[in-house]
């Protein structure tokens, strides 16, 4: 696989659009909004130019916040809120026929090793040449917020699958039937990380998925799904944690995870100790 | 191990792939047939070693079957013979049986065995134990696998709100400041199997041989025909015209609420509760809502793994609904009578299995049909819902949640089944639709024009007869394999059929299948009313009649009749006129809980599917409201709930005050003000009963005070704890072994003399026939002495039927008609009556008596007390975890049940024949003095000198010579027989208490172990010296005609009797064949306890089992016909 120059990041959704650029204090204690951390990371990746998919009328905030980024991004319009499927498939023109990073803007990552998750899963891709999703193993209880893959691990390797399906938001009952994948902690699956590298082939598939919705809404899943009826498709844990902005209080933990993980860790758990004081002081 | 042996275990083949198969050259029953008791003994104990190392599952437990019936069918007449083989059961080991703790008894009875050497008593308890393990073992690993199922597992793990996973659809949320919130409603089918291929969709057998396990079966939809008022036949075919369409059987709503609870309602049962607690949704037994709970679990709405966890349930709603929200769920059975024999329950189950699934999400759409694999899902659902109620189907039971016509066929476990490296098959079939081609429009609508769908009204439990069909299976019986293999080409002939569209052929072949491998394998399948209604139709349509259908696992209440479809509705109201009439002949004598009914049926080609009823079509159904509405009105309209009002104003402007075509206003009318109850069938009020029947009310006073005081009771029934119970010594019981009984087989001096009384007709003979044999229909009310329990000699034969024919054997034999006594009661006397007359005593050549009860009882609600003595104190048998846990919900339901309709109160809330009760056999004797009959008898017989006296049930005895000579010769009053004790044999026995040789009643016996210490059990069967019987009494053969002195005579000795309170199980029906089986109490006195009497000469003598064995159980008479009793009996007769 060529080297992967460019990323797409979505932040079309009717929940994300503020979100991303709510401020937060990343690992080397300076305060930023939530997708310059995720672009700091990026670039530092070696990702050239960033798509940014919006909806109608909200480029003029983005803009605002993240000019000292300009010459590496190109603004995106989704038309319509289509869903999740629409909102990537804007991006064909802007990506052509490279395979690309995709992002959603309301996760931040934090990785446990020296290398950033987005480095981690850019050398993945490029090392095995096919389109590979990170994923994290997730308790069943959450599944209502993600798409499960299911897949079995390539022979000798840690942490990669090899995907054989991916259903959206499954229930615990169709997760235990179609996605248990050997050597997870029971009740728990393999669920997308907000972090994929796909093929141009993705929207091929796309629009095949918008003609078939005929105007209505679309997510990816299934047509990620199909990806991996089609070809090599691989799922990838990577040494780090998704953090959810979006989750009940996302930003608080996101927040608490990059502090933890960064320069003023000491500081954060100072914090943390002071506010659990009080807290069983108040008890 | 001996490699036959080893063979037999594995299956013919070593090769754990193949199907097991009977092995080729010889069979089990062969090999253990020309086995010596040496070689018995030694098998059995190789099979124990090999049981224990067996890595195959199956195999373990067919050796365990094996063993159980080396015990059971082998070895016992190797014991015969050896008549002094005297080793007692240790009762450690039956109380561990009773505790489930099956392993540990067998370790005991075999430790007993090598010290005592092998006995009749032991091989009873091994057979026993081994069955209870075998069975134990099989439970188990359906449960497991049940819990082990990929979606299934979550909801075992899920122990915490915070994990809870499920949110309902927003669809449901919608609509709730300004009108009603959306319904889903759900509508399923039932399913009708043509053929199961002899029960082959039984869990063990599905996951042993999966390759014989195959169900055709369709889904149906039905009412029931609409002419039950009609009197004339003519009027009958006329109502055909206006039939209601038959519609989904089953069907389930579900909608959000704006309280914070779970409302269950059962629309038919007329239940309702608002659930508050994760406990209450675990207490199944507690109500009649224990299905809609299972439901609730199954689908993991409330998760099994939250039962105990402490959490609220309004944790788990608000996280499910939102805040303050909760869900109202109600399932309806539309008119379909319970013993369908149609799964209806389990369709129901899988309905509100989906209706659940699909309001949260776990299925793809909220409406419409179902997919392949949530269909899949469903019906492993509904077997777990099933295991945690406590009750079990068959894999096809779900049937009605598929659409159409199907093939079910096991399936063979693959690696990463669950199943695989256990079992050979899978838990859950696969489900093959049959398409266009494999049965054309055109057959199917022939199908449905052809078959006569019935309920025949009988209600009966089909567990005991699935109980024997495995243990068949895996014994690989060469009879039970034959007759399956039979079964499966059948079905592969009804599939060809129905292919080629001949529905003639399939009518052909189900008959087939009812008269050739289903009663090959139980031919208690069958029974003499489902023979008698084929013979009658089949005579009355000539060639209209096609053919016979049995529904699934058994005949008598759903079952199916083809007919030529020109001539349907003459047919169907001909056949609903034969089964009425057929009924009401049978009523007394098999156990029917309602009116055989028709019904209508079409295919349904939809499966279970559902609607989405929003805005003002978001409304339950009619029959919701008929239920609900009365409650509603009832309630302070202060206090009535906003969403209350609104639905009624709904409802009204809907229902009431339009001009529908159903309009509604009567019978809500009817459920606000019900009409009064109707009088009994035969129009007799209980007071009529009591003042008919010698209803003594100042006793009945006395009994309630005695009670309430506490001064009889359960506990009171026992003699002192410091009484002696010690077991019979050397003399006190002489052996019998009766070879040919018959005259001139046997020269000795008793056997001649005992010849000589019966040529001389100075011997009658009284059968006990007054009691309601409650243990043999559970509480039905039926007669037994009329039950046609077996096929003897060719076709269903009664108890009274079978009696008299031993007495015409004995007749003929010695050329003097035999006077023959059936005692009755309030209860047995007008149905014996009729009986004996319609078939004119069955020719008998003497003399035939009925002696009418002169003494009755009114049942008493039970003491709480007793009912927790009964269930907690008094060792029984333990159930697997989940069903004792149902059973103890039960418990504690009527416990509360007594309590609140007032203790030792009188029992009147059933029908009057129910609330009164026989007041125990020793009355029997005493009415034979009282209502005159046996001065009757010595008018017409002033030979008469001895009397035998026995139970109904007791098959063996009859006047055999070489007995009664013995009786003769000793001159007793009174010759007891007694047989060895068998495990089984619970009750009481022969006994030295306090140093004086009596029987002794179970009840009464201070401890239970002491029981066990007795070698005999008292078969009930006694010869009586009629002169010496009348002096007990105060009287002679000239003062049986003082009416005044009989009664004194009798009340004097019936003061010296003790009374015993027992509790028996009635059942109580109610709605569309439901039927409740409740204890009461009633008193009792007992024939032993004369031997009790300190000057009355008393012998006793040892039978053999054949002659003493009495039958107690349906269940025992499996057994009965196989280990050769049936057959020894059928010789005592001549029909």
């Amino acid at each position: 696989m060529p080297r992967i120059r460019k990323a797409l990041i979505t932040a079309a959704g009717p929940q994300q659009r503020r979100l991303p650029l709510q401020s937060l204090t990343d690992r080397d204690g300076a305060t930023k909004p939530a997708l310059a951390i995720i672009l700091d990371e990026m670039l530092a990746a070696g990702i050239e130019q960033v798509g940014l998919v919006l909806r109608p009328g909200d480029r003029p905030a983005y803009e605002a916040l993240l000019a000292p980024y300009a010459s590496h991004l190109v603004y995106l319009e989704q038309p319509k809120p289509n869903g999740y499927g629409d909102a990537v498939r804007c991006g064909r023109d802007f990506v052509g026929a490279e395979p690309f990073l995709l992002q959603v803007s309301d996760h931040l990552y934090v990785s446990r090793s020296a290398k950033s998750c987005t480095t981690q899963l850019l050398e993945l891709a490029e090392a095995e040449a096919c389109s590979i999703s990170a994923v994290q193993a997730t308790h069943e209880s959450l599944l209502r917020f993600y798409g499960t893959v299911s897949g079995s691990l390539v022979p000798g390797r840690t942490g990669l699958y090899l995907i054989d399906n991916v259903i959206e938001k499954p229930t615990p009952t169709m997760a235990e039937q179609q996605c248990v994948v050997p050597g997870l902690r029971s009740g728990h699956y393999l669920c997308f990380f907000g972090m994929h590298v796909l093929g141009p082939v993705v929207f091929t598939l796309l629009d095949e998925a918008a003609a078939a919705a005929r105007g209505e809404r679309f997510t990816l899943t299934p047509t990620l799904a199909h990806l991996a009826s089609r070809e090599k498709y691989l799922a990838a844990e990577l040494a780090g944690r998704r953090a959810d902005l979006e989750a009940p209080f996302g930003l608080l933990r996101a927040q608490i995870a990059l502090g933890l993980h960064g320069s003023s860790r000491e500081e954060v758990l100072a914090l943390l100790a002071e506010e659990l004081a009080v807290d069983s002081g108040r008890r | 191990m001996d490699d036959r042996l080893l063979a037999l275990v594995r299956g013919a083949s070593p090769d754990r792939s193949a199907a097991p198969s009977p092995s080729g050259d010889r069979s089990f029953e062969a090999l253990c047939r020309s086995a010596s008791r040496a070689d018995l003994e030694r098998m059995a104990a190789d099979l124990d070693a090999w049981r224990r190392t067996a890595d195959n599952f199956y195999h373990r437990v067919r050796a365990i079957f094996l063993l159980a019936a080396i015990h059971r069918y082998f070895l016992p007449p190797h014991f015969a013979s050896a008549s002094a083989s005297g080793s007692k059961i240790p009762f450690s080991g039956v109380k561990l049986c009773l505790e489930r703790r099956f392993e540990e008894a067998i370790a005991i009875f075999l430790e007993q065995q090598r010290s005592d050497g092998s006995s009749d008593p032991l091989s009873s308890a091994l057979a026993s134990a081994y069955q209870g393990l075998a069975f134990k073992t099989l439970a188990q690993q359906v449960q497991k696998t049940v819990r082990h199922v990929r979606g299934n597992q979550w909801m075992f793990r899920m122990g915490h709100p915070l994990d809870y996973p499920l949110r309902v659809r927003p669809e449901l949320l919608e609509g709730a400041s300004d009108g009603p919130r959306p319904v889903l409603c759900e509508e399923t089918a039932v399913r009708l199997d043509l053929s199961h291929a002899a029960w082959s969709d039984i869990f063990f057998l599905g996951m042993d041989y999966p390759e014989g396990a195959k169900v055709l079966n369709l889904s149906v939809n039905l009412a029931v025909h609409q002419s039950r008022g009609a009197e004339t036949l003519q009027a009958r075919i006329e109502t055909e015209k206006s039939k209601i369409a038959p519609a989904p059987p089953v069907c389930a709503f579900l909608r959000v609420i704006d309280e914070p609870v779970l409302r269950l309602t059962s629309i038919d049962l007329g239940a309702t509760v608002d659930i508050t607690t994760i406990e209450e949704v675990f207490d199944f037994a507690k109500d009649y809502l224990g299905l809609l709970k299972a439901a609730v679990i199954a689908a993991g709405i409330v998760p099994a793994g939250l039962e105990g966890s402490g959490h609220a349930l309004s944790e788990i709603l608000t996280r499910l609904c939102g805040p303050g929200l909760g869900l109202e769920i109600a399932s309806q059975v539309r008119d379909i009578p319970k013993g369908s024999r149609l799964a209806v329950s389990t369709n129901l189950l899988g309905c509100l299995i989906a209706v659940a699934m699909r309001a949260t999400g776990q299925t793809s759409s909220l409406t419409g049909a179902l997919t392949e694999s949530e269909r899949r899902t469903i019906a492993s659902r509904a077997i777990l819902g099933e295991w945690l109620g406590g009750s079990g189907g068959g894999w096809q039971d779900s049937g009605g949640v598929w659409p159409g016509i199907k093939l079910i066929e096991g399936e063979l476990a693959q690696p990463g089944d669950t199943e695989h490296g256990t079992s050979r098959g899978r838990l859950l079939p696969r489900h093959t639709l049959l398409d266009a081609e494999a049965a054309a429009a055109t057959t199917r609508r022939e199908l449905q024009d052809s078959l006569i769908l019935v309920h025949g009204g009988m209600s009966q439990n089909v567990g005991p007869i699935l109980e024997m069909v495995t243990e068949k299976y895996l014994l690989k019986l060469e009879r039970e394999w034959a007759a399956r293999q039979e079964a499966q080409e059948i079905l592969r002939q009804i599939l060809a059929a129905l292919r080629a569209g001949d529905i003639a052929r399939v009518a052909e072949l189900t008959t087939r299948n009812f008269f050739g491998p289903i009663q090959a394998i139980i031919p208690w399948a069958s029974n003499a009313y489902t023979e008698r209604l084929i013979t009658e139709i089949r005579e009355a349509l000539g060639p209209v009649f096609r053919g016979f259908i049995m529904l699934g696992g058994m005949s008598g209440g759903g079952m199916g009749f083809f007919v030529d479809p020109a001539h349907k509705p003459a047919a169907r109201a001909r056949i609903l006129e034969i089964m009425q009439r057929t009924k009401r002949e049978l009523q007394h004598a098999l156990p029917f809980a309602m009116d055989p009914v028709v019904y209508d049926f079409e295919i349904n080609e939809a499966g279970s599917s559902a609607r989405l009823r929003t805005g003002t079509e978001a409304m339950f159904s009619p029959e919701y409201y008929l239920f609900m509405v009365p409650r509603w009105l009832r309630q302070d309209p202060r206090s009535l709930p906003r969403s209350h009002r609104a639905e009624l104003d709904r409802f009204a402007g809907r229902h009431l005050f339009s001009t529908g075509d159903r309009p509604l206003v009567a019978p809500l009318m009817q459920r606000i003000l019900p009409p009064p109850a109707d009088k009994t069938p035969d129009g007799a009020s209980l007071r009529d009963l009591l003042a008919a029947n010698g209803f003594d009310s100042i006793q009945h006073e006395q009994i309630r005070a005695d009670l309430r005081a506490g001064r009889i009771g359960l506990a009171q029934n026992r003699l002192p704890s410091t009484t002696t119970i010690e077991d019979v010594r050397e003399g006190d019981v002489a052996e019998m072994e009766l070879r040919n009984t018959l005259a001139g087989a046997r020269n000795d001096d008793a056997s001649a003399s005992g010849a000589a009384a019966l040529r001389a007709g100075r011997v009658a003979v009284i059968t006990l026939a007054a009691g309601a044999g409650s243990r043999w229909t559970q509480g039905a009310g039926t007669v037994k002495a009329l039950h046609p329990f077996a096929k003897l000699a060719g076709r269903h034969r009664s108890f009274l039927e079978v009696h008299l024919a031993k007495s015409r054997r004995i007749s003929r034999a010695f050329g003097a008609p035999v006077p023959h006594v059936f005692t009755t009661s309030h209860l047995t006397h007008g149905p014996t009556d009729a009986f004996l007359r319609a078939h004119r005593n069955f020719d008998y050549p003497g003399r035939v008596w009925l002696s009418p009860g002169r003494s009755i009882g009114l049942r008493l609600v039970p003491m709480a007390r007793d009912l927790r003595f009964a269930w907690e104190e008094m060792p029984h048998q333990q159930l697997d975890p989940q069903k004792e846990k149902v059973r103890q919900s039960l418990h504690k339901a009527l416990i509360d049940w007594a309590a609140n309709l007032g203790e030792a109160s009188d029992y009147t809330d059933n029908t009057p024949l129910q609330c009164l009760h026989p007041v125990g056999h020793w009355y029997e004797i005493a009415n034979l003095l009282l209502n005159g009959t046996l001065r009757q008898m010595l008018a017409a017989h002033p030979q008469l000198e001895h009397l035998l006296l026995h139970n109904i049930d007791t098959l063996g005895a009859d006047l055999d010579a070489a007995v009664l000579g013995r009786h003769l010769v000793d001159g007793a009053t009174f010759t007891s027989e007694v047989i060895r004790r068998r495990v089984d044999d619970r009750g009481g026995g022969l006994a030295r208490v306090g140093g004086q040789l009596r029987l002794i009643e179970g009840l009464a016996l201070a401890r239970e172990e002491d029981e066990f210490k007795l070698t005999f059990y008292n078969t009930a069967t006694m010869w009586l010296r009629i002169d010496a019987l009348l002096t007990l009494f105060g009287l002679d053969r000239a003062s049986l005609g003082d009416a005044d002195r009989v009664a004194a005579g009798v009340r004097a000795l019936a003061a010296k009797m003790p009374t015993y309170v027992t509790l028996k199980d009635v059942r109580k029906r109610w709605g569309n064949g439901q039927e409740d089986i409740l204890p009461v109490a009633q008193f009792e006195k007992l024939w032993g306890d004369m031997t009790a009497l300190h000057d009355v000469p008393v012998r006793y003598l040892a039978v053999p089992r054949t002659r003493g064995q009495q039958l107690k159980d349906q269940a025992q008479l499996d057994g009965w016909l196989r280990d050769g009793s049936a057959a020894a009996i059928e010789a005592l007769c001549e029909f």
